[in-house]
């Protein structure tokens, strides 16, 4: 079940009702929970037990976090979470890659080996509930977070549907303090909540479902285009993705406020970064600070000499990489941006009493830096690396091989999205529906999503984030 | 990643009123849903009625753009699958007709894998341009098909048609509710579909494309693109040509023939069909929906013919006119009618060549004629 489905719609009735016709705290948490539950079976049944697996262990960890002080028992409990979450993650979605990595790797030193890749079936989103799972445990470790008797709260926090299956990557210290007391109703900003529905509505099924078709035809026979083709096709797969993403997020985030509850903002205008690092604060900001604090400054952040430093960034950004998915282009992804945020932060150090250098940077940043992302996203999105390679000559050589081409006018569509965009950064669509009388404005967002959904196209395309 | 601030600051609760939630706050909050639903619904209607005629694939929009141009002149129309669009020719009915004294003009309405229920929503929509002269309608007599490949399952053509009519057909058969006006699903077959048991295994996903497939047609998902194909991409000669054929009648030649293994395996499968002695009606289901496609095309003063086409996968099917309201000319014996099973004459066992059509059609045409003569088509 997919937020832009319709089945979705009437799923979402039912809670929201329920849960408001509600009074007791406790039986609208156990209704949520059953409607998550409920929710992540639609895909597959089965895998609610590793949700349920995945809560068990860790609610059991907390606990024993919670009765031991001595820092060896301590050390053993975190790790004994660490272990069976990444265990669980590496078993279904790394399993294949590290056998079939491992084998060409031993037939690259000729020596071949007979290897049984398994048929696994990636349960959905389970990057996203195993990161939400492991911040419970390990803020219980560093005594940020208490550990909580209450089963249920736990439960709740791991599987609340709205950032299930695709982010934001909710942390224990910013839910578990939100089920404490009931929601009232009154505090529910109904308007701001269903307008961010729309614009996630909006972006998903009109611009990424949109373009989709186009990214598709792109990458599965790069070679077949032209160099400007394949500008489309790139430029259309970073509309793509961004919307894609922020749609389903600002989804989620709606879906939980109309519920009562508040989830991290994950987007900030990514695309209009001046540069790398300003772009990863900008860009999937649930994750990039999940990294930052549980992987980045355990392993020594900017701590130490400078070359420490430095690789402390390319491990987190590898394994950032790697986290999306399992596949060396995602590895790849990871390390161009890792390459990338080291660039930057030499180019500071380098040009830090340069005048010159700043004003240049004033109109380059931009350009470079969005041309930087763009490069990167065709190793994410190329189905491997022998046609990322084709893309690549094609987008930064313009070496074309191929006579197919798409029509110059998805250029000016580019131009109108990015246009679109950048008033919206500039608060063009900014609040003023907030001031129209309800009934006005109930009648007009009626109006507005049946206008909407003339845009969506007949086929539906899954978020690309749910594969992570 | 390595950024300095800390991005996710702790927001626990949204700065807001402590008011409590007071009666009048949910009155006011259901007044405003209704509202805000009802717009929607009024729009979606509004949409509906000034949105053209969708762009769907496979010569369903060329035919119906021309037959609505040309509506008047017509008083024949032929309205089915492949087996009518291939094999009923109008030059070769109207020449028979013409020849036999009682001349017609006819419009071969076919379409490429279509079947109820698409084939009695175009037919409605045919019958809703008001062709003044139309006198007598084929309509292709076959089941009610409920499935669907799954790739072809997010297309236009499997949304176009999906209105309430045609969509409660199909879930009225899915649950075996029967074809009275108010039904509801048989119990034992929801068990069975909740459970996955018996034959049931793929109706649940069913029953939840054919919703989705209705609520997606009445909120007019994905129809901006006719409105810019309806300005944009008007029909060239040679695409028109290649759905209405060269004399643009509707009529679009096959002539590729079996091969000799193909005929072999083509008879045996013949032989086995014609072995089977048990015959089979239509559901009822099919039967009230052809029943309805009578009443529409009577309405309109015209008279419904339903055909059995000669096909091996029909052969068992009982020409049982029953309740039709309507004439049923059956063309799916071997025995009565050997020169159209004839592997020579034959494509595959549901098409015919061209001189296998040829010959369908004067049969046709013929049988028609002689029906009509006797006061049979009423």
């Amino acid at each position: 079940m997919s937020f832009v489905e319709f089945r979705f719609l009437w799923f979402f009735l039912l809670v929201f009702i329920v849960y408001w016709a509600m009074r007791n705290n406790t039986a609208r948490k156990v209704w949520l929970l059953l409607c998550s539950y409920a929710f992540y079976a639609a895909w597959n049944w089965k895998f609610t037990f590793l949700v349920l697996g995945s809560t068990t262990v860790d609610y059991i960890v907390g606990q024993m976090l919670g009765y031991s002080e001595s820092p060896a028992w301590r050390r053993f409990w975190i790790a004994t979470s660490v272990c069976v979450n990444l265990g669980v993650l590496a078993f279904f979605k790394y399993f294949n890659f590290f056998i079939s990595s491992a084998s060409g790797f031993l037939a690259w030193f000729g020596l071949p080996a007979s290897v049984n890749t398994l048929n696994i079936i990636l349960p959905v989103g389970i990057s996203f509930y195993t990161f939400h799972s492991m911040s419970y445990t390990i803020d219980v470790y560093r005594r940020k977070q208490r550990p909580i008797s209450n089963f249920v709260d736990l439960s709740l926090f791991v599987s609340f549907f709205p950032p299930l299956v695709a982010g934001p990557i909710v942390r224990a210290v910013y839910f578990l303090p939100q089920l404490v007391s009931a929601k009232k109703f009154s505090n529910v900003d109904v308007r701001g909540a269903v307008m961010l529905f729309l614009a996630g509505f909006i972006k998903k099924a009109c611009i990424a479902d949109g373009v989709a078709p186009t990214v598709d035809r792109y990458f599965a026979h790069p070679a077949n285009f032209t160099a400007t083709s394949a500008w489309i096709g790139v430029l259309f797969y970073a509309i793509q993705i961004y919307c894609d993403f922020s749609g389903y997020t600002d989804m989620a985030i709606a879906a939980a406020r109309l519920l009562g509850y508040q989830l991290p903002n994950n987007f900030q205008f990514p695309y209009f970064a001046r540069n790398v690092s300003d772009f990863w604060r900008r860009w999937h900001i649930s994750l990039s600070s999940w990294l930052r604090d549980y992987l980045y400054i355990p392993i020594g952040g900017n701590r130490g000499s400078r070359g420490f430093a430095y690789r402390n960034v390319m491990i987190t950004m590898l394994l950032g990489g790697l986290w999306h998915g399992a596949a060396w282009t995602f590895v790849i992804w990871g390390a161009l941006h890792g390459t990338a945020l080291l660039i930057h932060r030499e180019w500071i150090r380098l040009t830090e009493d340069l005048k010159w250098a700043a004003r240049a940077m004033r109109w380059l940043a931009w350009p470079i830096t969005i041309y930087a992302i763009c490069v990167a996203w065709i190793f994410f999105r190329a189905h491997d690396l022998s046609s990322a390679g084709t893309t690549l000559k094609q987008f930064i050589l313009f070496q074309g091989g191929g006579n197919e081409h798409f029509h110059r006018w998805l250029l000016l569509v580019i131009g109108a999205l990015v246009l679109i965009h950048w008033l919206n950064s500039r608060r063009w669509f900014a609040e003023s529906w907030r001031h129209w009388p309800a009934p006005i404005f109930a009648a007009a967002y009626g109006c507005t999503f049946a206008v909407v959904l003339l845009f969506v196209p007949p086929h539906y395309t899954p978020f690309i984030y749910f594969q992570f | 990643m390595p950024v300095r601030e800390p991005v996710s600051k702790v927001h626990v609760e949204p700065p807001a009123s402590s008011k409590p939630t007071s009666g009048k706050t949910v009155i006011r909050a259901l007044t405003n849903a209704a509202i805000g639903g009802t717009a929607f619904l009024i729009t979606c209607v509004g949409l509906r009625a000034i949105l053209p005629f969708p762009e769907i694939d496979g010569g369903v929009s060329q035919k119906f753009r021309f037959f609505a141009a040309h509506k008047d002149e017509f008083d024949t129309l032929f309205i089915g699958s492949s087996r009518v669009y291939f094999q009923i020719s109008p030059a070769i009915f109207d020449r028979v007709t013409r020849e036999s004294g009682m001349p017609t003009h006819s419009f071969n309405f076919g379409i490429g894998g279509m079947y109820l229920p698409e084939t009695a929503y175009l037919l409605e929509q045919i019958l809703n341009l008001k062709p003044r002269n139309l006198r007598w309608v084929f309509i292709e007599y076959d089941e009610l098909q409920t499935k669907w490949s799954p790739e072809n399952q997010t297309s236009r053509r499997a949304l176009y048609w999906a209105d309430w009519k045609r969509v409660s057909f199909l879930l009225r058969k899915l649950t075996g509710a029967g074809t009275e006006p108010l039904w509801l699903p048989n119990p034992a077959k929801l068990r069975d579909i909740m459970l996955r048991q018996n034959d049931e295994k793929s109706t649940r996903r069913l029953l939840a494309f054919y919703a989705a497939q209705f609520e997606k047609n009445y909120t007019n998902v994905a129809k901006a693109g006719d409105v810019l194909d309806y300005f944009l991409s008007r029909d060239t000669k040679e695409r028109s040509a290649s759905y209405l054929g060269a004399a643009g009648d509707g009529y679009v030649t096959r002539p590729n023939r079996m091969s000799p293994s193909q005929a072999a395996a083509y008879e045996r499968g013949l032989a086995a069909a014609m072995a089977q002695t048990d015959e089979h009606a239509l559901s009822p289901y099919a039967v009230e929906a052809y029943r309805q496609c009578a009443r529409e095309v009577r309405n309109i003063g015209a008279a419904p013919i339903f055909l059995i086409t000669p096909s091996t996968t029909q052969i068992n099917v009982a020409p049982e006119s029953t309740g039709l309201a309507g004439v049923l000319m059956a063309f799916n014996d071997p025995r009565t009618y050997p020169s159209l099973f004839r592997s020579s004459v034959r494509r595959d066992g549901q098409h015919l060549t061209k001189s296998g059509a040829d010959e369908f059609t004067r049969t046709v045409a013929a049988n028609f004629v002689e029906l009509a003569r006797a006061g049979g088509i009423k």
